[in-house]
């Protein structure tokens, strides 16, 4: 997972991985027959992994900040592999763009039940589901795809991330200018 | 997903509460969603149309994308690994 994070998903060689374990290169072989084997195992992993984070940070009955927070923090915990695993999602195979739909769905979910309960409290004004999800996750993917803009060496959630979740917040408050798609 | 949140077998879904489960019961390990009244697993061709549906729905994805989201979701999943080569749900 360090490789993939340092070099990129596409670029990362199985002799690569191989010098990384301290393996030889045809040991590689013996666990996965093929380099896509291998991405497959990896990023089903990190999405095990990612999926956890995200479950532990969320609160029972999350608000809906408390839901962006628990996403927050658990991509900022991957966030030099999930960062390259968005940039090259497209030129990846099918069993990775599922993993990392399933990922996105989860999210989607709890957003989307935590956007509604809030709703009829009226501390967030309607929007349909999918343009509530996909503004949040535009948002984030945008500053994780040009992180060494954003956050030259750092962490760009650490930087940015209370500033995107307060802006986001505020497009759903009640008293926001109305936007009809 | 973690022992601290098991998730549906069918469809994956977080069952971080009992009533998440098919009928309260946290011994049944799927969702209410994917279970009948009497917390039965509901037929594949109506699971794959639900997720495709809740897709569509959360992350505005074309409907024929979500379908086809939806068939690798499911062939991931316990309930559904050997779906394609039974012909027929668990």
């Amino acid at each position: 997972m360090r490789c993939f994070a340092e070099r990129g998903i596409l670029a990362t060689t199985t002799a690569d991985i191989a010098a990384a374990v301290g393996v030889s290169h045809g040991t590689v072989f013996l666990h996965f027959p093929t380099r896509e084997d291998l991405v497959i195992a990896v990023i089903d992993e990190f999405g095990r992994r990612l999926a956890a984070a995200f479950a532990r940070d969320l609160p029972r009955d999350a608000s809906l900040q408390g839901v962006l927070d628990a996403h927050l923090a658990a991509l900022r915990e991957f966030e030099p592999f999930y960062a390259r695993l968005v940039a090259e999602a497209p030129l990846l195979p099918s069993p990775v763009r599922t993993t990392l739909f399933t990922l996105q769905n989860a999210v989607a979910f709890e957003i989307s039940r935590a956007a509604a309960a809030e709703e009829k409290r009226g501390r967030v004004r309607r929007v349909a589901p999918h343009l509530l999800f996909n503004t949040w996750i535009a948002l984030l993917h945008h500053y994780l795809a040009n992180r060494e803009l954003f956050a030259p060496g750092g962490s760009v959630i650490a930087e940015k991330g209370a500033e995107l979740r307060r802006h986001f917040l505020h497009l759903l408050h009640p008293s926001a200018r109305r936007h009809e798609s | 997903m973690t022992e601290k949140c098991p998730s549906c077998g069918s469809c994956g879904m977080p069952l971080d509460r009992p009533d998440d489960h098919a009928c309260g019961d946290v011994r049944i390990p799927f969702c209410r969603y994917c279970t009948d009244a009497a917390g039965e697993l509901r037929p594949y061709d109506e699971i794959l149309r639900m997720n495709a549906d809740h897709f569509v729905r959360s992350q505005g994805v074309h409907e024929t994308a979500a379908q086809r989201m939806a068939a690798e979701l499911l062939a991931g999943m316990p309930a559904w690994r050997d779906h394609g080569t039974r012909g027929h749900a668990v």
